[in-house]
Formats: C-alpha cells, structure tokens, sequence
C-alpha cells in the first residue's frame, strides 16, 4: 500500500497534468475528475474504506459512475476514439484509477497513465508555456516513483524532488541526440480521426458580411515570411486566398468544382522582378496557401497547383504547420484575353438591391469607358460620407444597399461586397478576393509576421485585353489601411492589454516584449515543432551525413549513444578525487611507501600504526615517516599546530628509493 | 603481460563487485508505455510528443546506472551469528562497508531459502529462492553499518549462512539490481528442547551440606580479584573505576545440589535426537533450578559446573553431537 504522502503527491501531478485540458474537454470530464481526486482525499483523510471486495457497495458506486461516464462520452462524441474521445476516456479512466489505488501496481500504472496524459496535453498544444508546465508535471511524476521506492520515507519530498529533476537533466544530453537522429517516420500511421485538428481560425470560403470582424479582434500569427530581398511595400503586400463569385445578396462562394469551366490556371504574364520568400503558414485545415499577389514559381516541398482563379491550393488540407518556398511578382497581367469564367462574374441575385442597381444604371450612363466607371465608384468611395470602421453597426435585410445608402460605415468587405455589386450591376465582372494585406516586421528576427488581423477582402475586376485588375475600393475610404497596414489603423491602446496603455512607452515595451516572445516562439515552431523526416534529413546533411537515410541514422545514433553510456558510466564510477588538500597530500605520501612495496594502509590502521609498520619495513626513513605522520595528525586534529605548507614540503621531499 | 594484467586489475576494482540488472514488470510495463508515447507522437506528428518519449526513454536508461550504482562498490565486511535452538532463527549479524559519495537506500539483504528451480530462467535469476524481502536498508554514504537478517534453523548442529542476495530498485523501481556474498560465517544450532522425562536425582555426595553457601548469582556477597575465565558481566565496573583494580562481584546463592545428565539415562527415547533434546531440555531446567550440573556424552564428559558459560559449553556439546 503505498503511503498517504506518496498519493497525495501523484494526485497533485495528476491534476497538474490534466490541468491544460479543463479548457479543452467539456466541463463533464474535469469536474467528475476532480470529483475522483476529492473522493480519494476525503478517503485518505477520513480512513473510508477502499473500493474493492470488501466493500461491495463502493464497487457499485464507482461502475456506475464508470457507466455514466460512458454514457455522456457516447452522447458527446459518438465513439471512443480519436484525439478528444480517447483523451476524455483517459482522463475519467484516471480519475475511478485514483480512487482505488491499493498497491504499488495500482499506483505504477496511474504514474505511466499520467505521463501519457502528458503527450495527449501535446495534440492540443506545443507551445512553450505548455512545454514548460508538462516539464514540471514530468519531474513531479518521477519525484512520485522516487517516493514509491522510498519505502521508509527517508527522503524528503525536496530531496526526492531534487533527485527527480537531476535525473531529468541528466537525460537531455541522450534526449537531445535520440532527437535529432532517431529516425524519423511521417504520420499518420493509421487514420487520423476527424477531430486530430482543432477548429482553426483563419479565412474562410464564405464570407458573410461581418465575419472578418472576428478576425481583425485576433493577434494570432497566421503566418510568417522570410523574404529573400527586400520587403515589397505595404500596399503591394497582398496575400492571395480564396476568390469569391457567387452571391446571394449576403453570403458568398467560391465557385464548385461543376461551375467552373477550366480547371487549369489563367494565363499569366509577370512584369516586373519577382520576389522570393519562404512563408511558414500555421494550420487552418483548408486547402489554399496563402502567397504574394501572383504566385509564378512553386515550391517542390508540396504538391501544389494553382487554380482557376490563381488561388494556390495544396492538394491535402493544412493541418500542421507547413513551410513552402515561392516566387512573386507584384505587377501582372493576368487572362487578359478571355476568361470562361466572366459570365459568372457578372451575376447578382435576382430582385435584390434595387437602389444599388439604379445608382449603377446612373454611373453607366454617364460613363464613357469601364475604367471611368470604375473611377466614378471610387470616388464615391472616397467622396460620400463613409467611414473605415472595424465596429460598424449591424445591418439587416438588403445589407447591400443598407451600407451604401444608409449605414456608411464598415471595413474591407462591406467595402468590397458593395463595389463588387456595383460594378456587377453596372455590367463589369467583377470577383472578391479575401486574404491579408500587409503585416509587419518583426525586429527581433527579420521575419515579416502577418496576423489574423491582417485579413482582407478587395476585389478584382475583369477589362477586355488588360485581364483582371486589381481594385481596392478600401483604399478609396482609408488610404493609411493598405499603406501603413492594419497595426496604424488600430488605436495604439488596442495594441496591448490594459496595464500598459497607461503610456506611449508602456506600449512600446510591450510590442518589444512581443516581438521577442515571437521571435522566440518562431524560433520554437521552425526548428524544434516543424523538426521531421524533411528537416531531420536536411539538418544531417548540413551537419555533413551524406545522403541520410535510417539506416546511416540508427547507425550514428548507435555510435553517439555508446559514447554516452561510456562517459556516463564513467562519472558515475570513477570515484570523486579527493579534495581536502590535507587528506590528499597524505594519500601521496601513502602511495609513495605503497611503490616501495609497502602493502596499502587497512582500512582499520590508524595513521599512528600505519606509521609504525612502515618505519619497521623501513627502518631508514624512520625519521622522515615519523616526521609526516607527526605533521598530518596535527594538521588533521591540531590546526594551530602548523601549517598546510609545510606539510606539503615534507611530501614533496621524501621521495624514498629501495637500497 | 604484466602492465596488462595489472590495468585489467585496476579496472576490475574500478568495476566493484559483479552486480546483476534486469528490468522489473514495472520497467517493462514502462517501455510500453513508451512504445504507445511514440507510436502517438508519430501518428500525429508530434514533435513535442517525439521529445517526451526521447526523454522518458533516456531517463529510464539513466535509472540503470543509478540503480546499479547502489550495489557496485558495496563491500561485506563482517558476519557473525548468534547460537539459537533448532526451530528458532538465527539472527546474523552482517557489517557492509559503503565507501562512496552516495547513500544507498532501500536495500534488500535476503538468504538463500531453498534450491528449487523454476523453469523459467528469469524466475530463477531474480530470487525467487531468496526468502522474501526482509529489510529495508539504508547504507549511509562513506560509512560501514550494521545490518541483522534471520535465517531459519533447519538443522541441529553448524548451520553456515549460505549465499546472501543483496538486492535494490531504488529509485524508481524500473530496474532490478542484486548481486551476491558468501560471508564465510557459521551459527551453532543447539537442538530443540524437548522431552517428559523427569530431571535426574540430585547427587549427595555428604562432601556439603544441603544449603550451604555456594559462589552463585543471586545475592551480592563481596567482591574478589578477577580470575581469568569469569564472565565480563560480573566485573565491578565502579570499583574499576574507583582504584584500577579489576574485581568481579560475588554472589551467593542457595544450591539446591548436583546433578549429573547422562546419556545413559535417556536410553528410553526411541532416537538420537530425541535423546539430544531431552539432555538439552533438562540443561535448561538444571541451569534455571540452580543446580550445578555436569554432563556425559559418549566420548565427552564435561565436568560439573553452573552458569551462563557452562551452560553454553554443553549445549554445544549438544549440538556438535554425532
């Protein structure tokens, strides 16, 4: 029976352990948890008895709190496995463990069951903060088997803590190395579940009209770029997602697959020098990859194509973060002699905006050419009362004309969803493009950083011969949001959380603090994270192992980690080098008398009879070992007698030779 | 040959004594769990999942070395046993020198039991012939402790001490280590106590009178120069220290007489060992009535004599009998 200490310890690690997943499994799983913990405390503290034969009745209570259990889990999730199922299991599994802990066996299975409760903490996140909790969580848990054996309890829980953790820093050498060269496999090994992935934030193929202003409240990075030149100025950054055609007044679609006429690229003709750069995209589990405003040169690291509409889609879902390298050039022609797609670009639902369409039939017949309509529309923009909000007031029923005619207010997609009605009605094709515009530089790192508040919506409008051309009417409204980018366009006391807006200093300390953190979380996500089977090959073959492939691999990591077991079980066995000067320098003097043949002292001779034995095996330095033994026992019991130098003088001198 | 042979020695004694390791079900229930962490971790490309399993795999391997650590340089330094009667147990005494920086806990000192074999091999390394755990030790750092085991008696006579396992898992009970001693120590088994047959008449031999006075342990009656011989108990410890003279205490006590324990007199009984308890029940009850006693053997007589040493002397005899 392990002790009451011992338990309450594993308890606490436990629940360190499931803490993170409070916030992820619903409230069910961690308050029948936490019940268990409590039962089992009141148990200890109250001597109840323990679930099991002799107590048939709590037998009871516990299987039907296990069929219960069950029952809510079928109601949650439908099935037991996969990531959110399998992990509420483990956890309420835990929890009716805990309570019937009898023995050491009981109580080794909770501690292993509680460090696989750890890497379920990893499927949902591997941040460092997480990182650093699970670490604690590791060196407790082991602290928890350390007072297991410690059966008389004659550590200290912080020596059994101390011991913990040198065991754990004492492993990141060989961690390190199975790291880097265990050979890696990539995954899936069998089909993920649905819910490997949680709900990503990020742009969708829809967009209803005040949807992308959930987004523009987010910090969170969407992804990050490493441009191999310079930046291009803000008002060319325009990250390219999905393309919306279809309409019904407030909702709209990107073209099925059946719509579309041609499923190969538009013919696109670059004109200026392309850009290079590598953008790291954080998951959103959907298929476009989000590039500079036109993509012409794909990376291999993906199978990639662009669509119709030059969107860039990668043929599987992002559901971890991936790296791909492109080319760009701000300034193109894109299908500039016919696009099949046209027609569908001319679209509007049927009897909807009425007064939209009148102000459009207006334009048109004061317009001589398309580009002067489309110069009229602008100006509108920019003319009438409308203002760039991120708050803008909610609209109902015809939103179109609502915005333009009464509201006024609103961001990129009421901007764009109007214009994109406007021109259609006036008889342009014209298309909405969402994406993000801008995003900033990080200093610390040099890696342009694009935020979830950078998305965007802008549209593209289609001209015999000169092929779609890019229109944003927000930039009519507020210049300063496509020059400047979107961090301008917010107050700055929106840049950090209350306690520093106290000060314009304040907040610079915090967008410091920031950008270290994220170059630190970069640095995290882009060497230890993204460290697979492509980046474990590249790295080995940048630390000069030609062609790596698993077998080089188990070979190097074989060879390293013989070297560590050597050097390990050198520490560990070569003893400790005597360092009291005193007791060292007798040891010299001792292995001096031991060359001439004298056997070594025994471990029961005093000093005293050890210098009697030698001076009779050696009657001629009689005087010299008498001398050094007299100076060692003063040193050692008499420290005001004499000094430490002289003592090592007489060492020093007596070099006794065989006659 | 001989710079070989003597670096062969060094590294022997860098070594330590030849210590045993083997997962316990513990440690392979945790490898395991650690084949699941991985298969995990790669199922859904996991890095942070690939680091927890790289790190609970090498601090695995490193609880083998500090569990081997405990047992290496563990030397024996002494054994000694106590006589007990047959059916009692022997308590040992042994003394185990612990010359390293580290304390070692928890350790398991357990006898050979039995000679039964199991067919399985693993059963028959880790112990199972070794009577079950018996202590839980600790061997503090630098120091030589004291250590007591019991064995059973299972025969009158010598009894040696047998193989010792000493064995540990400290600390986190993943891995077995045990290793072996022989201590070279051997206990007297006196046989058992046993027997209805009345003690012998006492012997008058009209040299002294019923009462009278006799050297005995019951009443102070002075003290004497010490002899050599006399039991370290009766030294008059304060008076040694009162003028350096060594002096034992005197006692008087009332004799009830002599009596004399023969083999001859316990024909009767059906067999040797039978005979053998009977003796040694009535030198228990001649010693504890206050009878002076002397005892007959075949090829061994022992003169008349009382106490705790003559006591011993006999039951010896008894003992060795063959």
């Amino acid at each position: 029976m392990p002790s009451n200490t011992a338990l309450i310890w594993l308890m606490a690690s436990l629940f360190l352990a499931a803490l993170p997943h409070f916030y992820y499994q619903p409230s069910w799983v961690s308050l029948l948890f936490l019940l268990m913990l409590v039962w089992r405390g009141l148990a200890i503290r109250q001597h109840w008895p323990l679930p099991g034969r002799h107590h048939r009745t709590l037998s009871m209570v516990q299987w039907l709190i296990a069929l219960i259990a069950l029952g809510l889990m079928m109601n949650s999730y439908g099935n037991l496995i996969g990531r959110d199922a399998g992990t509420a299991l483990l956890i309420v599994m835990l929890g009716l463990k805990v309570v019937e802990i009898r023995n050491h066996r009981d109580y080794y299975i909770s501690c292993f069951l509680g460090y696989f409760l750890v890497v379920t903490n990893f499927l949902y996140s591997q941040s460092i903060p997480t990182a650093l909790l699970m670490f604690i969580v590791i060196i407790l848990m082991t602290s928890c088997l350390i007072s297991l054996n410690d059966v008389k309890q004659t550590l200290s829980k912080i020596s059994q803590l101390k011991l913990a953790s040198k065991l754990l820093l004492q492993a990141i050498p060989l961690m390190i190395l199975l790291f880097v060269l265990f050979p890696r496999i990539s995954g899936p090994i069998w089909g993920l579940p649905q819910d490997a992935h949680i709900a990503q934030t990020g742009i969708s193929n829809t967009m209803t009209l005040g949807k992308i202003s959930e987004l523009i409240q987010s910090d969170a990075v969407a992804f990050r770029v490493k441009f191999d030149g310079e930046i291009p100025a803000n008002n060319a950054l325009y990250w390219r997602g999905p393309v919306l055609w279809q309409t019904d007044g407030t909702q709209w679609h990107e073209l099925t697959l059946s719509q579309q006429a041609r499923h190969s690229p538009p013919v696109i003709t670059a004109s200026n020098e392309a850009v290079k750069y590598t953008v790291t995209l954080e998951p959103h589990n959907a298929h476009w990859l989000f590039a500079l405003d036109l993509p012409n040169l794909f990376s291999k690291d993906l199978t990639t194509r662009l669509s119709h509409d030059a969107t860039l889609l990668s043929d599987n879902p992002v559901k971890s973060r991936v790296q791909y390298q492109l080319s760009s050039s701000t300034d193109f022609v894109m299908a500039a002699d016919n696009d099949p797609h046209v027609k569908a670009a001319l679209v509007l639902p049927n009897g909807l905006h009425p007064r939209t369409r009148a102000l459009a039939e207006q334009w048109r017949q004061k317009a001589n050419s398309a580009e002067s309509l489309i110069q009229m529309a602008l100006n509108h923009f920019n003319q009438a009362p409308f203002y760039y909000t991120l708050t803008p007031p909610a609209l109902s029923g015809d939103v179109v004309d609502r915005f333009l005619f009464e509201s006024r207010q609103g961001f990129c997609e009421h901007y764009a969803a109007s214009f994109t009605t406007l021109m259609r009605a006036a008889g342009i094709p014209t298309r909405i493009v969402t994406g993000y515009q801008g995003g900033e530089l990080n200093p610390v790192d040099n890696y342009w950083v694009v935020r979830q508040r950078d998305a965007h919506a802008w549209t593209e409008v289609w001209l015999a011969g000169r092929g779609w051309l890019r229109i944003d009417p927000t930039a009519a409204v507020s210049r300063e949001r496509i020059d400047r980018g979107m961090s301008d366009i917010l107050p700055r006391t929106s840049l950090a959380p209350f306690l520093f807006t106290q000060s314009d200093q304040l907040i610079d300390i915090w967008q410091n603090i920031k950008h270290n953190w994220d170059a630190v979380n970069n640095a995290w996500n882009r060497s230890i994270l993204a460290y697979g089977p492509e980046l474990q090959k590249s790295f080995l073959s940048a630390l000069g192992m030609a062609d790596p492939n698993w077998q080089r691999m188990a070979m190097a990591l074989l060879l390293a980690f013989s070297v560590i077991l050597l050097v390990t079980s050198a520490l560990l066995l070569i003893p400790r080098r005597e360092t009291d000067p005193i007791v060292a320098t007798y040891h010299r003097f001792c292995r001096r008398l031991a060359k001439l043949g004298l056997s070594s002292r025994l471990s029961y001779e005093g000093p005293l009879d050890f210098a009697n034995r030698a001076a009779k095996a050696f009657p001629e330095y009689q005087l010299e070992i008498s001398q050094i033994t007299a100076l060692y026992i003063s040193l050692r019991y008499d420290k005001t007698m004499s000094s430490l130098s002289d003592f090592k003088h007489a060492v020093k001198c007596f070099k006794p030779k065989l006659k | 040959m001989n710079a070989i042979s003597q670096l062969y020695r060094r590294f022997n004694n860098l070594r330590g004594r030849r210590v045993f390791i083997l997962p316990t079900r513990f440690g392979v229930l945790y490898g395991g769990f650690l084949i699941l962490i991985l298969l995990a971790a790669i199922n859904y490309n996991n890095s942070l999942g690939h680091i927890l399993c790289f790190l609970l795999a090498s601090m695995g391997q490193l609880t083998i070395h500090y569990t081997y650590r405990n047992l290496a340089k563990l030397e024996l330094v002494s054994a000694s046993s106590e006589p007990c009667f047959l059916g009692e147990v022997i308590p040992f005494t042994l003394r185990f020198d612990n010359p390293t920086q580290y304390d070692c806990y928890h350790l398991n000192i357990a006898s050979k039991q039995s000679n039964d074999r199991s067919w399985n091999p693993l059963k028959n390394v880790t112990g199972f012939r070794y009577q079950p755990h018996q202590t839980r030790d600790v061997l503090p750092a630098n120091q030589i402790s004291s250590h007591r085991i019991t064995v059973a008696s299972t025969q009158r006579g010598l009894q040696a001490i047998g193989q010792i396992r000493l064995s540990t898992q400290f600390p986190v009970g993943l891995f077995d280590t045990w290793t072996y001693f022989t201590p070279d120590c051997v206990a007297v088994v006196y046989p058992a106590p046993a027997g209805h047959l009345p003690l012998p008449t006492t012997i008058d031999d009209g040299q002294q009178d019923i009462g009278a006075q006799q050297q005995g342990n019951d009443d102070f009656a002075g003290l004497q120069a010490y002899r050599e011989g006399e039991s370290a108990h009766a030294i008059a410890w304060k008076a040694l220290a009162r003028d350096d003279i060594l002096r034992t205490k005197q006692f008087s006590s009332q004799h009830s007489g002599q009596i004399h324990l023969s083999w001859l007199a316990t024909t009767s009984l059906p067999d040797t060992e039978a005979r053998l308890s009977q003796l040694c029940r009535w030198l228990i009850d001649a010693e504890n009535q206050g009878f002076e006693y002397s005892l007959n053997l075949p090829q061994l007589d022992i003169e008349k004599g009382h106490g705790h040493q003559h006591q011993q002397r006999c039951l010896t005899a008894l003992a060795l009998y063959d």
